[in-house]
């Protein structure tokens, strides 16, 4: 009797172990074959085909890319800079922001952060035409504000998220502080900021992740190589050289390979903290 | 009074950038929707005209017909998978926590890029999916594949990042009630549909929501993957938009386009919260 649980409790383990490991398997492959293609010769590609092992791996492919004069070098430049004007607009306006609708009373409060919450339902689409049109207008097409302008205020998203973990702060300590002397900007600083400091790292990940990867208005409001990001460069490399799919693998993973790295650096933020940002 | 205007001095920039880059936008996609305007800045005022060439056309219909399939296929099959994921990796055996973070590195990435890799791999001869199923078929160019196959890497993309949020849902759900249910003689099966299905229902209704509006919105992919095509089989709606825009310079048209794909979503929102509003039974905290 005892044996026989013992048994089914070892095929579950078995089954659970076959299931991730397939998932494993399949999360990977795609991330594995187009590396090793991006490690082959052109030469080697054409003779053999998909599936085979570089022999001996190159860097050919991804020295191009990085040395040629309209290659990747100014994209991941133009990139890394509008991450970090982006991610330090977003952080200070938003905490400022939420900071005032979480802890501070002010008349049009409640309206106004109704409008925020509105906007949450606003699709990138749907403004992404009138935004060119506008930019155009100041003739900011195809510059770097252009690029940064639209995000670098603040997003109701973020205020959102923040209003509701900076709530949480007890008013017993806000009290306490006030009393000895603090204000409003001490409290943020020196209260609100350090006790939520996880949902802060959290949503600087969000931030880094979504616009390192945002292609559609990069894509729209730039031309030629002067201002264009990662993702537009990694798109025209593909209609340019369409058959060529050793250079295009080597691109794909220069545009993949710092975030992929940024996710294993802070696996355990990710995992254990993504769930956080579940609005209710 | 003070501290009113320290509040509002908080704000304020972020209401500037909600102002003018949310709402006026918003605002002057209504407004641009009801002019024949092109990229060289030529308008002309036609009221309804846009709206009544879209409704008469195909084009509109294809997209939304397009889109709503994706998003049938795409939400329900990620749902589903990632639901069994999380199971799976809610037992924490050994190692499966490393299993855990390699599941979640493609929602990290660019679907642009993740797009790009993947046309590689389904490309019909040079293509690592052909060469390991030793057959040639045609996945992004034949009209009847496509779309399922964009809906694939979709579904590629999104499993792991969903089960993240189906974990933090099995977590809270307290182990006593499993013991009851064992000690009743409930197999795994009856457990799952009957506990844990109806216990994760405030975890599915946000992931649906959030799924169903962002599958709605779908660019990036596609545009890698087949940019629309073949023969218009997977041009969703941002498609038509872009395609509209800045291929036909009918900026008007395009507007239009997405006055309807807002309106859509916001009714599909609205919907959505009184559907599941009455069925949350639940209250896990």
């Amino acid at each position: 009797m005892r044996t026989a649980a013992a048994r089914s409790r070892l095929a579950g383990y078995a089954g659970t172990y076959a299931l991730l490991l397939a998932a494993a398997l399949l999360t990977l492959a795609p991330f594995g074959v187009s590396v090793l293609t991006a490690l082959t010769s052109a030469g080697q590609f054409a003779r053999q085909g998909p599936l085979s092992w570089p022999s001996p791996p190159t860097a050919e492919n991804l020295l191009a890319l990085l040395t040629s004069t309209d290659g990747f070098l100014t994209p991941v430049v133009v990139t890394l800079q509008m991450v970090a004007v982006i991610l330090a607009g977003q952080m200070v306006f938003s905490v400022l922001a939420a900071y005032a609708f979480a802890l501070l009373r002010f008349p049009g409060r409640d309206l106004l952060f109704w409008v925020y919450v509105a906007t949450l339902m606003v699709p990138q689409v749907v403004v992404v035409v009138p935004l060119y049109l506008m930019l155009s207008e100041v003739g900011l097409r195809n510059t770097f504000w252009a690029l940064v302008l639209p995000f670098v205020l603040g997003s109701p998203y973020a205020i959102f998220l923040l209003r509701e973990n900076f709530r949480a702060v007890p008013g017993e300590l806000v009290d306490a502080m006030r009393i000895d002397g603090a204000g409003t900007l001490g409290l943020l600083w020196h209260l609100v900021v350090p006790l939520n400091r996880p949902i802060l790292a959290t949503l600087m990940l969000i931030t880094v992740v979504t616009h390192w990867n945002s292609f559609m208005w990069p894509l729209v409001i730039t031309s030629g190589p002067t201002w264009r990001t990662i993702t537009v460069a990694t798109s025209s490399l593909q209609s340019q050289y369409n058959n060529n799919w050793t250079l295009v693998m080597a691109g794909t993973t220069l545009a993949m390979l710092p975030l992929v790295l940024l996710m294993v650096i802070f696996q355990r933020q990710i995992t254990s903290s993504i769930a956080a940002t579940q609005l209710r | 009074m003070r501290r009113g205007l320290v509040a509002w001095l908080l704000v304020a920039p972020s209401l500037i950038g909600v102002a003018c880059f949310l709402v006026l936008p918003v605002v002057l996609a209504f407004v641009v929707s009801l002019f024949d305007w092109d990229l060289l800045g030529t308008r002309e005022f036609v009221g309804l005209d846009n709206y009544a060439a879209l409704i008469g056309g195909g084009a509109l219909l294809n997209s939304l017909a397009v889109t709503a399939l994706f998003t049938l296929i795409s939400v329900p099959v990620s749902l589903a998978l990632g639901l069994g994921l999380a199971t799976q990796l809610h037992r924490a055996l050994p190692g499966s926590s490393i299993v855990r973070v390699i599941v979640v590195i493609p929602w990290v990435c660019a679907p642009l890029a993740l797009g790009v890799v993947w046309k590689w791999i389904l490309q019909p001869s040079t293509g690592a999916m052909n060469a390991i199923l030793g057959m040639r078929v045609e996945w992004l160019t034949s009209p009847s594949l496509a779309l399922p196959a964009v809906a694939f890497v979709a579904v590629w993309q999104n499993v792991g990042y969903i089960s993240l949020f189906f974990q933090a849902g099995l977590a809270r759900i307290p182990g006593s009630i499993y013991e009851a249910a064992r000690l009743d003689g409930a197999g795994p099966w009856r457990t799952l549909v009957h506990m844990t299905v109806p216990l994760l229902r405030p975890t599915t209704f946000f992931l649906a929501v959030t799924q169903v509006v962002a599958s709605f919105q779908v660019f990036d992919m596609v545009y890698a993957l087949t940019g629309g095509g073949p023969q218009h089989r997977t041009e969703v709606i941002a498609s038509l938009v872009y395609h509209e825009a800045f291929d036909a310079a009918r900026l008007g048209r395009a507007s239009a386009v997405a006055v309807i794909l807002f309106v859509l979503l916001v009714a599909i929102t609205l919907v959505q919260q009184r559907w599941f509003a009455r069925r949350i039974t639940y209250d896990m905290s």
